[in-house]
């Protein structure tokens, strides 16, 4: 497969600093719980420094607007992860999707992300036999 | 017959017999695409690069101003079994989900549903014992 060269210019933008409240009261906190186990999740995860979802369930919260890390939204709804996406570099985004208002938003996942959830849910286009069987047929 | 008219896109209204005849030209390839797929239903990608382009503001609703080229990044399964295509735009990042039809390029398809699998962040061989 050939590689498509970067789209902007030397690669991409950096990423931009972000100072995200956790706390209850709009304080700064240093672990949230998680809408969809209740799990405790302290903010320092292995491989990311924007962790935004779950690591066992995978769940988030809608509270970003268009910008990550500036909680303008007000939906305030669960986020279940619906698809993995690849970037160019090769690292897994999980694609979430909110059930109160249907926003979908991307993060990259992180170290400590259940490994048994992200690959039921990369397997989830090739679990049912109906379409890829047909494409594969089609080709 | 009018080719570069981007409310062809956005709305979502019922074929009438004129509206058959509608057409768009993919912002990517260039190709010359009916607006209505074969099965009835309104498209908004390219069947055959599954490029998009984006017009609607998902977040506050609405037509975007924004116009840029919307790229396919990755499938998203329904309950019912049904295949999404989720798009990203080049512009400005903001993503949107469309449903995938009957005569989209199969070759695309299929490459972006295995392409996680292509590069695991781990090994996989460990969930053949599980």
């Amino acid at each position: 497969m050939t590689r498509r060269k970067p789209r902007r210019g030397s690669g991409r933008r950096p990423q931009r600093a972000k100072d995200v409240l956790h706390g209850p009261a709009g304080t700064r906190g240093d672990a949230f719980r998680c809408v969809g186990c209740r799990l405790d999740v302290p903010l320092a995860a292995p491989g990311t420094a924007h962790r935004n979802h779950c690591p066992s369930c995978l769940v988030s919260l809608h509270v970003d607007g268009r910008v990550p890390g500036d909680r303008a939204a007000g939906c305030r709804g669960r986020m279940v992860p619906l698809s993995l996406s690849v970037r160019q570099d090769g690292e897994w985004m999980l694609i979430h999707d909110c059930l109160a208002c249907g926003r979908l938003s991307a993060n990259r996942i992180a170290g400590d992300d259940n490994a048994l959830a992200l690959v039921r849910l990369a397997l989830r286009p090739l679990a049912d036999t109906g379409i890829p069987a047909r494409a594969m047929l089609a080709l | 017959m009018s080719h570069d008219n981007p409310q062809h896109r956005s709305a979502m209204s019922s074929p009438s017999p004129m509206s058959s005849l509608e057409t768009f030209t993919c912002v990517r390839c260039g190709l010359t695409v009916a607006a209505y797929a074969p099965d009835g239903s309104r498209r908004n990608h390219c069947p055959s690069c599954l490029h998009s382009q984006h017009l609607v503001d998902h977040v506050e609703g609405g037509r975007s101003d924004c116009e840029g080229r919307m790229a396919p990044i990755s499938i998203a399964v329904l309950r019912t079994g049904d295949w999404m295509l989720v798009h990203r735009c080049t512009r400005c990042d903001e993503l949107t989900s469309n449903p995938v039809r009957g005569d989209d390029n199969q070759l695309i398809l299929m490459r972006m549903a295995v392409r996680p699998l292509a590069q695991p962040p781990f090994p996989l061989e460990a969930f053949g014992d599980l």
